[in-house]
C-alpha cells in the first residue's frame, strides 16, 4: 500500500469523496433520526435511490420562466463541487489548487450558490418558493457578520485567512484546541452550520409545513433531474459544511500528510467517520429541541453572534 | 500570530469564558427559574476555577473556599430562591415571567457593547498576577457590566435579585484572579456578604410581594413620602 498517488488524483479525489459521500450522510442522519424517534427508518442508501428516481423523471418549468431557472441548479451544484478544492479535505499540505480561494473564497462560492437558487425561485412567479428565497436572504443576511468574526478569529490566530494554515495550529499542540477563542469560534460556526444546513432549531428539515419553510421552500417548482440537482446540492452544502468543522476547527487529525495511497484512503474514512459522528450531533439535536418560531430566530443568531464577537475578544485581551 | 496561553491558562480562560456565557444566559432566559439554574451552574464553575487554581498553584486553603462557596452558592442560595419563587405555575401569575423591556435579540447585542466595554476597560489596566490569568480579571469585568444590564431590562424583583448575586459571583472572579493567596478568612467575610443580600433581598422580595401582589416592579412608578 506504499504507491504514490499524483497529486491532481488526490485533488480529484477530494471532489469525488464528497459529491458521493454527502447523500450517504443525509442517509445516515435520515437513518439515526428515526432510530432515535423509535422508528425503523430509510435505508442508509436511500437518497442514492431518491436521486437516481428523480433523475429518471420527467422535468417541468412554470410558464414564463426564463433560462436562469434551469440553468441555477448547474451553477450551484458546480460551485458546491469547487469548494472541496480550497479547503483540507484529505490532506494535511496544501494541493496546487487549493491557493485559488481563501476562506472568504470558499464563502464566496457558498454564497453564489445560495444566490443562484433564490434567484431561480424568484424566477418561477411562485408565492412559497419566493418566501422561502426572500427568508433565506433575510437570515443569511443576519448569520452572515457570525461568519465573518470566525474568519477575523481564524485571520487572528493564525495570521492568514487559509484554511490549511488554521488545521495546522489547531494540531500544533494542545494549548491550540482549549484556548477560549478557538471553542469559541468553533461552536459559532457549529450554530451557523445548523442554521445554513435548515436543521433544527431553526427550520425543520423533512417538514412539509410551508409556514415554517426557509431553504427547502426554494426548490418547490423544480422537478425531474433539475431538482436532483438542488436536492444532491444541498446535501454538498451539509458535507462541505461538515468538512469545515471538523478537518479545519474540531478534529483535524487522520488526514493524510504523504501522497501514499495508503494514508490517502484512511483519510477518506476518516472524514466520512467525522462527518458522520457531528452528523449523529444533528440528529440528535434535531430530536431534543423544538423549532424555534421564525421572529426568535433572531435571537438565536444573535446568541450565535455572542459567541464569536467573545471569541475575537478574547484573542485581543491576550487570554484567548 | 498569537501565541497559545497553555493548557492551564486556557483551562482557566474557558471557565471564565463560560461563566460570562452563562451571565448572558441569564439574561435572556424568561423564566426566573432557569436564571436560578444558570446562576447555580455559574457558581459551580467558579468553584471549579478555584480547585483549578488551587491544584496547579498548590494553594490547600483554596479548595476549603470551593467547597464552601460550592455549598453555598450552587446548593443553599439556589434552594431559598426556589423557595421563595414557589411552583412554576405561581410564577406566571406573580408577574415575574418574560419581564424582559428589552426584547432578548437587542438585548444581547446591548450587552456585547457593554460587554466590549468592560473588556478593554479592564484590559487597559494590565493587571498581572502570578495566579491566574489576566484576561479571566478582563472577563470579570465584562460580567459585571452584563449584569448592571441584567438588573435594569428586567422589571421584577426576584431576576434582579439575581443579577444582584450573579454581580457578586463576578466580584468573586476577580479576587480568584487577583488575590487568590488571600487569608480564608477574608474570603469566607465575602461569602458571608451574600449571605446578608440573600436574607435582604428575600424581605425585600416578600415585603414587595405582600403590598403589591405581584413581583414585577413595573406598578412601582411613583415616589411617596
Amino acid at each position: 500500500m506504499s504507491a504514490a498517488v499524483p497529486i491532481p488524483v488526490i485533488q480529484l479525489l477530494q471532489v469525488l469523496t464528497v459529491a458521493l459521500g454527502s447523500p450517504g450522510l443525509m442517509g445516515v442522519i435520515g437513518w439515526v433520526e428515526s432510530r432515535l424517534q423509535g422508528r425503523r427508518g430509510p435505508r442508509v442508501l436511500q437518497p442514492y435511490y431518491d436521486l437516481a428516481k428523480l433523475c429518471r423523471k420527467e422535468a417541468l418549468a412554470p410558464s414564463g420562466a426564463s433560462w436562469f431557472f434551469l440553468a441555477a441548479p448547474f451553477v450551484a451544484v458546480a460551485a458546491y463541487l469547487t469548494v472541496p478544492l480550497l479547503i483540507p479535505v484529505l490532506t494535511t499540505y496544501g494541493l496546487p489548487l487549493g491557493y485559488m480561494g481563501d476562506i472568504l473564497g470558499g464563502g464566496f462560492l457558498l454564497s453564489l450558490a445560495s444566490f443562484v437558487v433564490a434567484t431561480a425561485a424568484l424566477d418561477t412567479g411562485s408565492p412559497y418558493a419566493q418566501l422561502g428565497s426572500s427568508r433565506a436572504k433575510t437570515f443569511s443576511a443576519i448569520t452572515e457578520p457570525v461568519v465573518l468574526f470566525v474568519v477575523f478569529t481564524v485571520a487572528l490566530l493564525t495570521g492568514t485567512d487559509l484554511p490549511y494554515a488554521l488545521a495546522a495550529t489547531v494540531r500544533s499542540s494542545a494549548g491550540q484546541v482549549i484556548r477560549p477563542a478557538h471553542l469559541l469560534a468553533s461552536a459559532a460556526l457549529f450554530m451557523v452550520i445548523l442554521h445554513e444546513t435548515g436543521r433544527i432549531p431553526v427550520e425543520t428539515h423533512t417538514g412539509t409545513n410551508e409556514f415554517g419553510m426557509i431553504e427547502e421552500a426554494r426548490s418547490f417548482e423544480h422537478s425531474g433531474p433539475y431538482f436532483a440537482l438542488l436536492t444532491w446540492g444541498s446535501m454538498l452544502k451539509q458535507f462541505i459544511l461538515f468538512t469545515i468543522l471538523a478537518d479545519v476547527f474540531l478534529a483535524p487529525w487522520g488526514l493524510a500528510s504523504t501522497q501514499r495511497l495508503g494514508d490517502v484512503l484512511l483519510a477518506i474514512v476518516a472524514l466520512l467517520a467525522k462527518a458522520t459522528a457531528i452528523g449523529v450531533a444533528v440528529a440528535v439535536i434535531d430530536n431534543s429541541f423544538a423549532k424555534l418560531r421564525l421572529f426568535k430566530i433572531t435571537e438565536y443568531a444573535s446568541a450565535a453572534f455572542l459567541l464569536a464577537v467573545l471569541g475575537v475578544f478574547t484573542l485581543y485581551l491576550g487570554g484567548g | 500570530m498569537n501565541a497559545p496561553p497553555g493548557v492551564y491558562q486556557g483551562a482557566a480562560n474557558v471557565i471564565a469564558a463560560l461563566m460570562l456565557l452563562l451571565e448572558f444566559g441569564m439574561l435572556r432566559q424568561a423564566l426566573v427559574r432557569d436564571q436560578v439554574r444558570l446562576y447555580a451552574a455559574q457558581s459551580a464553575l467558579i468553584s471549579v476555577l478555584a480547585v483549578v487554581i488551587a491544584a496547579d498553584r498548590n494553594l490547600p486553603e483554596l479548595y476549603a473556599l470551593a467547597a464552601l462557596s460550592a455549598a453555598l452558592k450552587v446548593g443553599a442560595v439556589p434552594y431559598v430562591l426556589r423557595r421563595l419563587l414557589g411552583p412554576p405555575a405561581v410564577e406566571e401569575a406573580r408577574g415575574v415571567a418574560g419581564s424582559h423591556t428589552l426584547n432578548p435579540a437587542s438585548a444581547v447585542l446591548a450587552c456585547i457593547v457593554m460587554a466590549a466595554f468592560g473588556f478593554f476597560s479592564f484590559g487597559s489596566l494590565h493587571i498581572q498576577s502570578a495566579e491566574a490569568p489576566a484576561f479571566a480579571l478582563s472577563v470579570a469585568g465584562a460580567m459585571v457590566f452584563v449584569a448592571f444590564v441584567l438588573m435594569i431590562i428586567r422589571r421584577d424583583v426576584a431576576s434582579q435579585a439575581i443579577g444582584f448575586f450573579s454581580l457578586e459571583n463576578a466580584i468573586s472572579l476577580a479576587s480568584l484572579v487577583l488575590a487568590a493567596e488571600l487569608p480564608l478568612l477574608l474570603e469566607t467575610a465575602f461569602l458571608f456578604d451574600l449571605l446578608l443580600a440573600v436574607v435582604v433581598f428575600a424581605m425585600l422580595i416578600r415585603a414587595h410581594h405582600a403590598r403589591a401582589e405581584s413581583l414585577s416592579t413595573a406598578d412601582l412608578s411613583r415616589l411617596r413620602g
